[in-house]
């Protein structure tokens, strides 16, 4: 046999294992991504995969409790569907009203998203906010006066 | 200065459609005089298109807010180094900054003392040129720069705090040079194919051009993981979110064309493979501005959605579908006079399985990008495929990469014999053998570290030998001492050398990758005033919360000291800022970085009565990725320099045509 057709043969063998290893990856590692109407609405069958979904944060629901880690905030899509999230991690740092957060997850109890991960993306695609548009009262609950080393 | 400005670019896409017109026309009537006008046009579209850079630079750092692009991306107060950097804060500003560097290129080539009298020459321009006429469109017509508002505002929106970051003031830049820099090979090789010129005359010209697209990818890359790990917080580099996988992808096949590229210039052989190689590449810098930009893929890096995707998209359809029409045009041409394997064992064929890898991985990672789009597609439902994926995939393939890296240097060419590769292999495997065992007696056992870890060192040892070899044979002949030695050697014979030192830089990050991945640990904890937190050998504790003003900025810290195994090493501080006018604030993580492992640390939350949540990370041996970066961009510009000795160009030898 000429060499070629062996050196073929061999690269053919590579790339067969390559696809081999991307078929063999692909069902374990892989999530579904969803809107948040459709996960709602068959929540039940997601139970047990690694969902995706995005959802509009609403400020006034998150609920932080620093002793457990544990964070609570509802995310919305634009037609007012509803989803309770509950994560066990920290604040992202741009988590403010209507930021579209990136959830993974699953959803396993009613209208509840347990995330392993959630991030955000900046609704305004990084451009930034009018100034004149700017509330100094935004930040002050936040910046209300640590307490000093006693 | 708003009509200078915009006259710059209209100007701009008269004079590209002129010199694409006018090359066109002088290569086809064989009319040197249009094709010198052709040249001259370009060198007044570099002028134009520097000039709409300069007008763009003078209108942000002079904060001229009744500029749309302006009042959207700065703010008065900026410092002035961000305020000239927010010209690739967004869409239309990246562009012309692309397009800027296209003409750049384009006059380099096309007035470039090596390319003297080549009859390439117009070819590579009007090839050039068609992508300027591209990019000047949509500069003229999609995303203008230079746009008047109707109200002139007091002050701009100001630029992303997650911009301000060294980080981010080069990142882009070396990023952008390298998308730009990759279209230069794909017009050398359609030059090539069009003058049915089958020597490699133009390969040994497209490798220089290559590997400076290649280094500033790789730059491009480095830079925005590092921006990433300093910046973002989560005490990672890389996620495998589509808009880095747009980047990956050509880098990983730009490095395939520049191994398989060696054969070609040896055995004649590989031709269409690598010209292929050129064209995807070449291809997947536009496919990745198309996913970048045009939002079908859910990812954290978020440009303006835009229809600037679309034109992308139907630029790399004509590219590809014009590139493969060449390519089948000139299949026979090419198919002639290849050279034959002459052995399974040899560095030829270690270099075939390098390619295959290389592709491979860069299949795989279009395969999990795409993947959610293709299912759509297919079922109706977008399937993601995550993190894991690319992991369980990447690593396997990159492993064995790293492995036919490691042993490429001790085969030889055309046959390698058993004899000798005994000879060379009996230590380094030994070497490599004995590592691994050190690795588990002293207490790893992730089988994937292990394997890897071992992998390096036998990559460390081969290629040590390499130098070790060389310079004994130089000694032996010119018995000098044996730094100069070392020197001589590697001054003459730059593209190997630096090849080497390229792959050691590689062998550097994989251990800081499989370092970071492997034996990371995290912690996230809330603490009182004066309480600690163990995490590892060390020791935090949180002493005090205060804030402070920065300009316009408040910033809210916690001073926080670490102690290693009962050792002080100092007290740092953890913030976050609130900016003026931005909404969300940003984490400014404290790093204590080291040889070993990294600490660090995130201030997250703080409550009324004092408490505060922190994260803290060891990330191992973190420093090593930066240090390989470095010894890439060393070995990368090594190879390119232009040296005394024998790195002479060759003479054009093809096809004459009566233009040039």
């Amino acid at each position: 046999m000429k060499k070629n057709t062996l050196v073929i043969i061999g690269g053919f063998i590579i790339a067969g294992a390559i696809v081999f290893l991307l078929m063999a990856a692909t069902p374990g590692s892989s999530g579904v991504e969803l809107t948040l109407d459709k996960l709602l609405a068959t929540q039940d069958q997601h139970k047990d995969d690694f969902v995706t979904v995005e959802g509009l944060l609403i400020e006034d629901s998150i609920k932080w409790d620093p002793d457990k880690i544990e964070l609570k905030f509802d995310v919305k899509d634009n037609d007012g569907n509803l989803m309770h999230v509950i994560y066990n991690g920290t604040k992202p740092d741009n988590f403010v009203e209507g930021v579209i957060t990136i959830l993974e997850g699953s959803p396993t109890k009613k209208d509840t998203f347990v995330a392993e991960n959630v991030k955000t993306r900046c609704p305004s695609k990084y451009e930034g906010q009018d100034i004149k548009n700017y509330d100094p009262e935004t930040h002050k609950d936040k910046l209300n006066q640590p307490p000093k080393e006693q | 200065m708003y009509l200078f400005s915009n006259a710059t670019i209209y100007l701009g896409l008269a004079l590209a459609v002129f010199s694409l017109l006018i090359i066109t026309l002088g290569i086809s009537t064989k009319n040197q005089k249009m094709v010198n006008s052709g040249k001259g046009g370009m060198l007044a579209l570099l002028i134009c298109a520097s000039m709409a850079m300069l007008s763009l630079f003078y209108l942000l750092g002079t904060s001229q807010f009744q500029y749309e692009y302006v009042t959207d991306y700065t703010s008065s107060e900026l410092p002035l180094i961000y305020k000239l950097t927010a010209l690739w804060a967004g869409n239309a500003g990246s562009l012309l900054l692309w397009t800027f560097f296209l003409t750049l290129y384009a006059v380099m080539i096309a007035f470039s003392r090596k390319m003297k009298g080549n009859p390439m020459i117009p070819y590579i321009s009007a090839i050039l040129m068609a992508n300027a006429v591209f990019f000047f469109i949509i500069l003229a017509f999609v995303a203008k720069p230079f746009v008047l508002l109707d109200t002139i505002p007091a002050e701009g929106k100001g630029l992303n705090p997650m911009l301000q970051n060294p980080g981010m003031i080069i990142h882009p830049v070396t990023l952008y040079l390298g998308y730009v820099g990759l279209a230069v090979p794909f017009a050398f090789a359609m030059a090539a194919l069009i003058l049915k010129n089958a020597d490699d005359f133009w390969i040994k010209m497209t490798r220089r051009w290559t590997i400076v697209a290649w280094l500033f990818l790789s730059l491009g890359n480095i830079f925005g993981g590092q921006w990433a790990y300093v910046e973002l917080g989560w005490g990672g580099y890389w996620a495998w979110d589509p808009v880095e996988n747009a980047s990956f992808m050509p880098w990983l096949t730009a490095t395939a064309f520049l191994h398989s590229v060696m054969i070609q210039e040896r055995k004649n052989m590989l031709k269409v493979w690598n010209i292929s190689l050129i064209i995807v590449s070449y291809a997947l810098t536009l496919f990745g501005t198309f996913l970048v930009r045009s939002g079908v893929l859910t990812s954290v890096h978020a440009f303006s959605n835009s229809n600037l995707g679309l034109y992308f998209l139907i630029f790399m359809a004509i590219a590809v579908i014009g590139g493969l029409y060449v390519l089948m045009s000139r299949y026979n041409l090419l198919k002639r006079s290849a050279g034959e394997f002459q052995s399974l064992v040899s560095k030829e064929s270690s270099f075939l399985v390098n390619n295959l890898l290389l592709v491979g991985a860069a299949f795989a990672v279009f395969w999990g990008t795409i993947f959610p789009l293709v299912s759509e597609a297919v079922r109706g439902t977008k399937v993601t495929v995550g993190l894991p994926f690319f992991n369980k995939v990447e690593a396997p393939i990159l492993l064995s990469m790293m492995f036919v890296m490691a042993v490429c240097p001790m085969l030889a060419w055309q046959k390698s014999t058993v004899k000798n590769l005994r000879k060379n292999f009996l230590i380094p495997a030994i070497l490599a053998v004995i590592a691994m065992a050190l690795m588990i007696a002293l207490g790893m056992h992730k089988a994937w570290a292990v394997i890897g870890y071992g992998i390096i060192s036998l990559l460390l040892v081969t290629h040590f030998l390499e130098f070790y070899r060389g310079v004994k044979a130089r000694r032996k002949m010119t018995k000098e001492r044996p730094l100069v030695a070392l020197y001589r050697l590697m001054i003459r014979n730059r593209r190997r050398y630096g090849g080497y030192l390229v792959h050691l830089g590689i062998a550097f990050i994989a251990m800081g990758i499989i370092g970071s991945q492997n034996y990371d640990v995290e912690t996230m904890k809330t603490v009182p005033l004066g309480g600690s937190i163990e995490l590892g050998d060390y020791r935090l504790n949180y002493e005090r919360l205060d804030q402070k003003k920065e300009g316009i900025n408040d910033i809210v810290y916690a001073d926080v000291t670490v102690f290693k195994n009962g050792e002080k090493l100092g007290t740092y501080q953890p913030e976050k800022v609130f900016y003026g006018n931005w909404d969300q604030p940003s984490s400014e993580v404290a790093i204590i970085s080291s040889v070993k492992e990294d600490l660090y640390i995130v201030l997250s939350a703080w409550e009324d009565d004092g408490k505060a949540t922190f994260v803290v990370k060891i990330n191992p041996m973190m420093n090593w990725l930066w240090i390989g970066s470095f010894m890439i961009v060393i070995g990368a510009l090594f190879a390119i320099w232009n040296g005394k000795y024998g790195n002479v160009t060759p003479r054009y030898t093809g096809v004459r045509k009566e233009v040039a």
